[in-house]
């Protein structure tokens, strides 16, 4: 009976790991995949761990994760200990209202904490400002910066600030254990007051600041939600990247470097354990399964293994240390910079390494998800850019608001190889603001193996016969564009009752349940694995699906499609005009344009690159361009009249589509 | 102690009024003004509209959080009851996979649950499909798969308290109950059970606050149908409505009720100590 029982429990325990490590294991499975996809197998290889090496915006993410986890643990285990030596020399019931303040952040969700910082961080740059204006007014021996955005020194104290209640509540208990005489008996015997500190009090609570330390450390690692909220723009720690590509598809680098970590974390366990049970078995000691953690440190400690731990700790201190000095002597380096804010994979990265070589302007890469998120990092003090690549209806935002610099075309003389056609767009009529980037049509993707008839009508989407299989795009925009191109109407309509119209037609749709899920990049990994029918996307998109499933087709529909273009355009005020300009005329430059174009498979706005591309393709593959994905690439003129372009609408309008996407939300 | 001890105390008594009570000041001003930084209430009073996914968002993390407490107080009490190695090895097990970033295992998880994901597959290797006349089991983008994605991620947080609650037990007292006559149920329904509720109340407590405010776990496994509170405010700050006014307004309302829920709830673990987490 007893033996059956334990057999029970270990089966328990056994069922949990496997339910917590299976999805674990197929990660680090997937980082050994020749492909990069995450559900589709094509062999073993190690490229993606070479591959990661070169990934900037990758390292640059583990760069930051481990300096501000480094830097946060440090700091909130110093301050941590001693406020807490000091809470427990209050009175109680001072202490007491004390200690119901420092448990806030931790009964506080995470979103919580993250947006009142956030909304606390974004306030005070606003009182700076005004007080540095003011100050920089009254006298000139000092200049004070007027203008301070988000970004690793925020990133930083919003770490401290959720570590040190962690800190605090270890250490409590230690202190609350330790005879209140001690001190004073320390005291009276001959010791400064430093010494009884380091002699007397340090040991009795060191097992609580280690274990603080450590939960400090592993928090803020782990932490998603608050960086999100506080690290703004130019700042990206590892899971902030990671949120960005899981939208898409997350690179297997990304699980090549999570693998590293995860496997150096196991290697340092085991380490610590061996030394462990080597030395509990020297002892002897039939009762350590009864023994507190705290005490088992403490133990720990005090063995050899403990002392290189300890000896480990001093180094990572001093690691910390180095790379801050590292950190801060290359920020106020005065290399020349470039902010330039893009969408997830929308550049060949290699152009950023040709760029910063050819001009020695370094380049800080940052990507947001979508437009609107975009819009409200601009809007809520979040962003430090210079280079922004938004679409047409945006674009035509930004201008109304005033947000955009007016460019000077002397500088950018690449600008000339610009195709006409992509010159003077509803958006900038005079084109004053914008270099076109990219453009590209919105149309149906189906899996013909899953599909009986070919799909021609935007109806298709909406079709009660395909319940459950169709994919709706994730944003109002387009989601509301769709039903109104089905419904024959101009996607540009402010006529209430035409958008109520195409509302009706998403709801209903929705009611009978033919949207499976409404995506946005995620729609990548969902068609790719057979695992829904029908979606709408962008055609550079198609062409990357196309590549892991062959049973994907791409088609306008009859009603006519969406066609965009994505252009850059300098902020008002931006503070590296000059390199901003170089990077705008790089990027227009022929050679960039047949990178990109081959990297995106977006249609390019440069007339040069667009003719050369057959042959470009021909020389770097060995083969020709098969002309049907040229055209898919390249929408041909006469498609191109049938689709319409996004014109920015009035604020009536852009108000009822947020209300009507919300509702279909909820 | 000392009471130049004390004035330790002042510099973080400072810090915490900064970082924590004066953000959260800012964040009701917020709440109750408009973006012409007029008062109003109508942050509060256009919340109706989204009562359903308040209610959603209750509803699936209290019931993650009622599987989690199912699945870790067992785990948590069997692993307790096990040689020291064992358990050593079990808890570094536990608390490893944090070092794994949670949105790259909750991406995992997508590729498990897809329509033809791992499990599907097996589905039909198995020949269930033939036999139930379906294509497949649609598990992503359901309640079930926001629910499973909680529980992943945060089950670790409800084992830990309680196994260290277990752990600090009086074995001795244990010994007493059974002298006294009590069989085994009732030792564990008398004694361990009252005896370890603070670790539950404080895994419930790990595992509830995060569930309902999350944005990630719902973003990704269900895919952008099953709206929970967390996304309503990230939306409004990061996401595609931006209106922090709004999104201030339902963070404080979401503040509230779970502050409330917590201190119901600890009202029945009255006077014991707050279990810490390791």
């Amino acid at each position: 009976m007893r033996q059956s029982r334990r057999a029970g429990s270990r089966i328990l325990i056994g069922l949990v790991f496997l339910f917590l490590y299976a999805p674990i294991a197929l990660l680090i499975i997937f980082s050994f995949n020749e492909g990069d996809s995450s559900a589709v197998w094509r062999g073993f290889s190690l490229h993606w761990y070479q591959s990661m090496f070169r990934n900037r915006l990758i390292i640059e993410s583990v760069y930051i994760t481990l300096l501000v986890s480094l830097l946060a643990t440090l700091i909130s285990t110093l301050a941590g200990t001693f406020a807490a030596i000091g809470l427990y020399s209050l009175p109680r019931r001072r202490r007491d209202a004390l200690l119901t303040v420092n448990n806030i952040p931790m009964m506080n969700a995470d979103i919580v904490t993250g947006v009142s910082l956030c909304l606390f961080f974004v306030a005070f740059f606003q009182f700076w400002g005004g007080f540095a204006r003011w100050f920089n007014g009254v006298q000139t021996a000092v200049v004070l910066p007027e203008r301070l955005t988000l970004g690793f020194g925020t990133l930083l104290l919003a770490h401290v600030a959720f570590n040190i209640p962690y800190v605090i509540l270890n250490v409590a208990p230690k202190l609350r254990q330790m005879d209140r005489n001690l001190m004073d008996a320390a005291q009276d015997l001959g010791c400064t007051w430093m010494q009884a500190f380091w002699k007397v009090m340090l040991p009795e609570i060191k097992p609580g600041i280690v274990s603080g330390a450590l939960i400090a450390f592993t928090m803020s690692i782990d932490d998603f939600v608050i960086s999100y909220f506080t690290a703004g723009s130019s700042t990206s720690t590892l899971a902030m990247t990671i949120y960005g590509m899981t939208k898409r598809r997350v690179t297997p680098e990304i699980n090549a470097v999570s693998t590293i970590l995860f496997l150096t974390v196991l290697v340092l366990l085991v380490i610590v354990n061996m030394g462990e049970i080597r030395q509990e078995r020297r002892k002897r000691n039939p009762s350590a399964h009864s023994v507190p953690v705290g005490e088992r440190l403490r133990r720990f400690f005090a063995t050899r293994a403990g002392q290189y731990a300890r000896w480990g700790l001093v180094a990572a201190g001093s690691v910390a240390f180095v790379v801050t000095v590292l950190f801060l002597t290359r920020e106020t380096q005065s290399i020349p910079v470039v902010n330039v804010c893009s969408w997830g994979e929308y550049i060949d990265l290699d152009l950023i390494d040709r760029f910063e070589a050819e001009t020695g302007i370094r380049v800080n890469y940052q990507t947001a998800e979508s437009n609107e998120t975009m819009y409200s990092l601009l809007k809520n003090g979040g962003a430090d850019y210079d280079v922004i690549v938004p679409s047409d209806y945006m674009i035509a935002q930004l201008i109304e608001e005033g947000m955009l610099s007016e460019l000077n075309y002397d500088n950018i003389p690449n600008f000339q190889l610009i195709d006409p056609r992509f010159k003077n767009l509803s958006y900038d009529p005079e084109n004053k603001y914008t270099v076109p980037y990219t453009w590209s049509t919105l149309g149906i993707i189906y899996n013909a193996a899953m599909i009986d008839e070919p799909v021609t009508s935007w109806g298709a989407l909406y079709d009660e016969r395909n319940a459950g299989k169709v994919l709706l795009i994730n944003n109002s925009r387009d989601a509301i564009g769709e039903a109104l191109m089905y419904l024959g109407y101009s996607i540009n309509t402010t006529d209430e009752a035409e958008i109520r119209a195409a509302y009706a037609v998403l709801d209903k749709a929705s009611k009978q349940g033919v949207f499976q899920g409404k995506v946005m990049d995620e729609v990548f990994q969902t068609m790719e694995g057979g695992n829904a029918a029908i979606a709408s996307y962008y055609a550079g998109d198609y062409l990357s699906m196309l590549e892991n499933n062959e049973d994907l087709r791409y088609v306008i529909p009859e009603e006519g499609a969406n066609w965009f273009v994505d252009a850059m355009c300098i902020l008002k005020d931006a503070p590296h005009m000059a390199e901003a300009e170089a990077w705008i005329n790089f990027i227009a430059s022929t050679e960039a344009n047949l990178a990109n174009m081959d990297y995106l498979r977006y249609g390019s706005p440069n007339m040069e690159a667009l003719e050369q591309y057959p042959a470009y393709y021909e020389e770097l593959y060995g083969e020709p361009l098969d002309p049907e994905i040229y055209d898919i690439i390249v929408t041909p003129p006469e498609v191109l009249e049938h689709c319409q372009m996004y014109e920015n609408t009035p604020p009536e309008t852009r108000a009822l589509y947020n209300r009507l996407w919300i509702q279909l939300g909820i | 102690m000392n009471r130049k001890l004390s004035l330790l105390a002042l510099p973080y008594a400072v810090w915490l009024f900064l970082l924590v009570v004066i953000p959260i000041l800012i964040m009701a001003v917020y709440a109750f003004t408009t973006s012409d930084s007029a008062a109003t209430l109508e942050n509060f009073t256009d919340m109706g509209i989204y009562a359903s996914v308040f209610v959603r968002s209750f509803r699936l993390a209290a019931i993650a959080t009622l599987i989690c407490l199912l699945i870790g107080y067992p785990a948590a009490y069997f692993m307790a009851g096990e040689g020291s190695g064992f358990q050593r090895v079990a808890l570094a097990l536990i608390m490893l996979p944090m070092w794994m970033n949670f949105l790259l295992r909750t991406y995992s998880w997508m590729s498990i649950l897809e329509n033809n994901g791992l499990l599907n597959q097996l589905f039909q290797k198995i020949g269930l499909f033939s036999l139930l006349k379906i294509e497949a089991f649609q598990m992503l983008r359901t309640p079930g798969a926001v629910t499973l994605g909680m529980v992943y991620n945060y089950l670790p947080f409800m084992i830990l308290p309680i196994y260290s609650v277990i752990l600090k037990l009086d074995r001795q007292l244990l010994e007493a109950a059974r002298d006294l006559g009590a069989n085994s149920a009732q030792v564990f329904l008398r004694v361990i059970l009252p005896l370890s509720l603070p670790g539950v109340l404080s895994g419930v407590t790990m595992v509830f606050v995060p569930s309902v405010s999350t944005f990630a776990i719902s973003r990704l496994l269900g895919g952008g149908t099953q709206m929970m509170l967390g996304d309503l405010i990230e939306q409004q700050f990061l996401g595609g409505a931006y209106n922090p006014h709004l999104g201030a307004a339902i963070s404080m309302v979401m503040m509230v009720i779970v502050v409330l829920c917590m201190a119901l709830m600890n009202h029945f673990g009255e006077g014991e100590e707050q279990a810490v987490m390791l």
